[in-house]
């Protein structure tokens, strides 16, 4: 039954990972920052804020508003940090990705 | 570098559509790239762009967002309430919607039309300046030499135009031969005093010539499908023609709807004919002359041609002793506004006819059907706010203004009227084509849905949402909170305001059920007449010219047939209209009459079961005939004669017609008006009518076998005329086709008279349910003490029979004085009676008596110990 939930989109994968790097710093423009230099793809301000709403409806990340900065205008930043649910979400994740990666034959990683 | 600043648009964007709580992180994070980006021109494009990217539905402010506008607010829990209320009371709101779409359909089918009517001939050119003559004040036929003559002598006349029309020609294209309707002859002016759009041809030069055709591109589609009809030849009533132009057909809403255009024939300058009145004259004037101004000249006009060739005939010395002679005559020719045509003048219309009275007839009906509707709602609303009123106790008590009181419950029969509206449109929809049945006319949903429409239903929407829910709403929130909290009821408004009303209703429905059975029976009377001619049994052949001198073996081959018994020929025949003829008496000072004219041969009074009164009908090859005249009695009336036959009538010229015969009257015109004098000539041999004389052949067949003798005859046709198609009808249609416009008429009358009643029956339904709900203890009490089911029903109805009653006598009274004055217009009529007039009253009564105690009867043997457990 859980499993179902567990089911991630690709960029919801990698937004959920990063915030769990972050943890606590993570917020719209940090995350499209840490996209681009770890994994190098460019991704949209607004698609990231879609994205964070998004884990946050399905509850693996929850959000409080921090301090402002001038930086921003005066804005607050909307942080995030991963909840139980989100970890087990990134363990269960990358359980069966290990899992499956295991019973794929070396001959065949060798050749790539 | 300049620093530049965030784009304001995008921050005041974001301020109006966000949402509050997205909007501070979105900002935030839009400001920190801007910065990032070094504030450049590049990062202020970047953050406007990437504003209108975070435009998603869920970041959107929602209507509770706009916290600064409270009205909006409140507007949207007054629609949730009204909501609310229309769902827990939907037989309520059922009948309140429908009666209310019910009447809105109306109205928007009778607008469509009423619009239609009144938009004829309003897409010309210049068509302010086009004017139809009229010969005296309103005679559709003038002289060929008017429309040159008119140019000649006023520089203030622009352009004028002849047209002769609408006929019916006989086509041949290539080896199709057939009869084509919508034949206008003109002259080549008549585009310029119609400018019309060409699709193909010169407009200028389009009917120069009498082989020259125009036709319109409907029909040049129906006959060159595949080609362009530009130069091609068709043979019109067998003459050879070319196609020289196409223009864009006429609009519906014209009452010149053409389908070709040929060139009339030339005009005989040698002709001077003033008297012979044959074309229809148009005439374009000159911006800022009023006609008023022409008209006088046009009596100078008449008077310097017409005049001395009238004299002629009538034996005046001079043109003002004829004048003086008949002082209620006019003398002149008489402009009348094109777009008058179709309502003011519809005598002058080639195609379909408008009535003035039509019109204002159906937008009262129209507009009493919305009345019903509306007080319906109001007595339902006011009746049931007893239901509502704890509703505004309690909205007062928590702070409610009587403000906002009165704007919930407007804004309640806004969403009613606006459901009903909704309603409406599908109703009238579906009904459309019933509709068209109904009126004669071609609508189609582009007229149902076209502007003028939209925005006079946007207009009702408004004007009945706030006159229906005005008073209600008004009354209701004036409720004292306290008695309403207290359980005390509240009678909403006055009673006698709600009786005022729904006798209204009844005097409307009676009025309407009233002319509906008079309109009726005048129809059915003017049908049932005894004519005096045998219209049943009378075949109408067409074009008998065409087989020239062939009629006789026609007609003895015809007369072979054991279903025909007779067979005759004439000019004209009843119900199509004859032409009147001057006649001079030449013994009694010249004296003219004019009685309606019509060349016929013998043995016409057999076929069509003439009586003759005195005297004998035309012999067969008589030659003496050709000098002998039958008249009927109306002529003998007006000629004064004991006994007319043996004595003289002149025609200019000479000659001179000796009486033989008298006709008993029959009828050969409408009904509307007495039958005028007529009088028969003998047609063969007859040089002044030609060739016309056999245009008609009369056959009288015996009612059994129809198809099959139709048949045959169609067959010696055939022989007879090769090539040229058989046409033919009985005389009977003719004289259906009469009373088309008054049997639609009822129709509609009708049609539109059982939805008012049918909606006044569904308000006096509801109404009964909410005073039985208010009386539902009384008649429990009263059960307890004793009453029986009877005497409670009667007591039920009794109210109601009085408002009966009331608006009986009101509606009768308008019933009696409007339809006299209707019946005035026939000259054949129905009297008034009685019982037409009661009637109604006694048909209404019994309706309001069944729906009451078909209501009350439930609530009447009722445990009354269910009603009274509970206090």
């Amino acid at each position: 039954m859980k499993i179902k939930s567990y089911q991630l989109g690709e960029l919801e994968e990698l937004v959920l990972m990063i915030v769990a790097i972050l943890n606590e710093e993570a917020y719209g423009v940090k995350v499209m920052d840490e996209i681009l230099d770890q994994i190098g793809r460019k991704v949209n301000i607004s698609a990231v804020h879609t994205v964070l709403d998004r884990l946050e409806k399905k509850d693996f990340v929850s959000s409080y508003m921090g301090g402002a900065s001038a930086e921003r205008g005066g804005r607050r930043k909307r942080l995030f940090r991963i909840t139980a649910e989100g970890s087990r979400a990134i363990t269960y994740i990358h359980e069966t990705r290990n899992e499956l990666y295991k019973q794929i034959p070396k001959t065949i990683l060798g050749y790539v | 570098m300049t620093k530049h600043s965030p784009p304001k648009w995008a921050l005041s964007f974001l301020q109006f559509f966000y949402k509050e709580r997205y909007r501070e992180q979105i900002e935030g994070d839009l400001y920190e790239l801007f910065i990032r980006d070094g504030s450049t021109r590049n990062a202020k494009f970047r953050f406007g762009w990437n504003t209108l990217r975070f435009f998603r539905l869920r970041y959107l402010k929602g209507l509770e967002d706009f916290e600064q506008l409270t009205t909006l607010a409140m507007i949207k829990n007054y629609l949730k309430v009204a909501i609310r209320t229309l769902l827990r009371q939907k037989s309520y709101a059922g009948i309140n919607i429908a009666g209310l779409a019910i009447g809105l359909a109306s109205c928007l089918l009778i607008m469509m039309y009423v619009f239609h009517e009144r938009s004829y001939d309003n897409f010309y050119p210049e068509g302010e300046q086009i004017y139809r003559v009229a010969n005296g004040e309103r005679g559709r036929y003038t002289p060929e030499l008017l429309a040159p003559t008119m140019m000649q002598e006023y520089p203030q006349v622009e352009v004028t135009t002849r047209i002769s029309g609408l006929w019916e020609s006989h086509f041949k294209i290539g080896d199709r031969s057939f009869f084509q309707d919508g034949a206008a002859w003109a002259d080549e002016n008549i585009f310029s005093v119609f400018q019309m759009k060409f699709i193909s041809g010169d407009q200028s030069t389009a009917i120069e010539d009498p082989e020259d055709l125009v036709l319109t591109e409907s029909l040049a589609k129906k006959f060159f499908p595949d080609e362009p009809a530009m130069g091609k030849t068709i043979v019109v009533d067998g003459n050879n023609m070319q196609v020289t132009g196409v223009v864009k057909d006429p609009p519906k809403n014209t009452h010149f709807p053409f389908k070709f255009i040929g060139r009339i024939w030339d005009n005989d300058e040698a002709n001077q004919n003033w008297t012979g009145n044959n074309f229809w004259t148009y005439a374009k004037i000159q911006e800022g002359i009023s006609k008023e101004e022409m008209n006088g000249k046009l009596i100078d006009l008449y008077k310097k041609y017409v005049g001395p060739q009238t004299i002629q005939y009538s034996g005046h010395a001079t043109f003002e002793d004829l004048v003086a002679d008949y002082p209620d005559r006019h003398y002149g020719f008489t402009l009348h506004p094109l777009k008058e045509i179709h309502l003011e003048n519809p005598q002058f219309s080639m195609g379909a006819r408008g009535d003035k009275k039509n019109v204002i007839v159906f937008s009262l009906v129209a507009l009493f059907i919305l009345l019903i509707a509306c007080v319906n709602y109001i007595n339902m609303a006011t009746a049931r706010s007893a239901v509502r009123s704890k509703e505004v106790g309690i909205r007062k008590a928590l702070g409610s203004y009587r403000q906002n009181i009165i704007t919930q419950f407007l804004i309640e029969s806004l969403l009613i009227t606006f459901l009903a509206i909704m309603l409406a449109i599908v109703i009238s929809t579906v009904a459309l084509p019933y509709f068209n049945q109904l009126t004669g006319r071609l609508f189609d949903m582009s007229d149902l849905f076209s502007f003028s429409n939209m925005v006079s239903i946007g207009v009702i929407l408004l004007i009945v949402g706030f006159l229906a829910g005005g008073y209600p709403a008004y009354i209701i929130s004036s409720f004292t909170p306290l008695k309403a909290l207290r359980g005390q009821m509240q009678q909403a408004g006055k009673k006698g305001l709600r009786s005022g009303l729904v006798a209204f209703q009844f005097a409307i429905s009676i009025f309407l059920v009233a002319a509906t059975a008079v309109i009726y029976k005048q129809v059915m009377f003017m049908q049932s007449q005894d004519l005096g001619v045998d219209v049943e049994q009378t075949l109408i052949i067409n074009n008998g010219r065409e087989l020239e001198e062939k009629y006789d073996v026609f007609k003895s081959e015809l007369e072979g047939i054991a279903n025909v018994s007779i067979v005759s020929r004439s000019s004209g025949i009843p119900f199509h209209g004859f032409g009147d003829w001057t006649y001079q008496v030449p013994n009694e000072d010249n004296r003219r009459v004019a009685p309606y004219n019509n060349f016929v041969s013998s043995d016409y009074e057999k076929v069509l079961g003439i009586e003759l009164l005195k005297g004998r009908f035309f012999e067969r090859n008589r030659v003496s005939d050709t000098a002998s005249v039958v008249i009927n009695e109306s002529l003998a009336k007006e000629l004064g004669w004991e006994n007319p036959v043996g004595k003289e009538l002149a025609r200019p010229g000479g000659f001179s017609y000796r009486v033989i015969g008298v006709m008993k009257d029959f009828n050969y015109a409408s009904l509307k008006r007495d039958i005028s004098p007529l009088i028969f000539r003998y047609g063969p041999g007859n040089n002044e009518v030609g060739m016309f004389h056999q245009a008609y052949i009369l056959a009288k067949v015996s009612t059994s076998d129809i198809v099959n003798t139709v048949n045959r005859i169609e067959e010696i046709w055939n022989e007879q005329v090769p090539g040229y198609p058989f046409d033919a009808h009985f005389l009977s249609d003719s004289y259906e086709k009469q009373y088309e416009s008054e049997r639609k008429f009822g129709q509609v009358f009708t049609t539109f008279s059982s939805l008012a009643i049918i909606i006044a029956f569904m308000g006096l339904f509801a109404l009964t349910t909410f005073v039985l709900q208010k009386r539902f203890k009384e008649i429990a009490v009263r059960k307890v003490l004793g009453a029986t089911v009877p005497s409670l029903l009667r007591m039920m109805i009794k109210d109601f029979t009085r408002l009966v009653v009331i608006g009986g006598v009101v509606g009768i009274g308008i019933a009696f004085y409007w339809l006299d004055d209707w019946l005035a217009g026939y000259s054949y009529r129905i009297e008034l009676s009685w019982y037409l007039l009661l009637l109604p009253i006694v048909l209404i009564l019994l309706l309001t008596w069944a729906v009451v105690s078909a209501k009350s009867y439930k609530a009447a043997i009722a445990n009354p110990a269910n009603a009274l457990k509970e206090e």
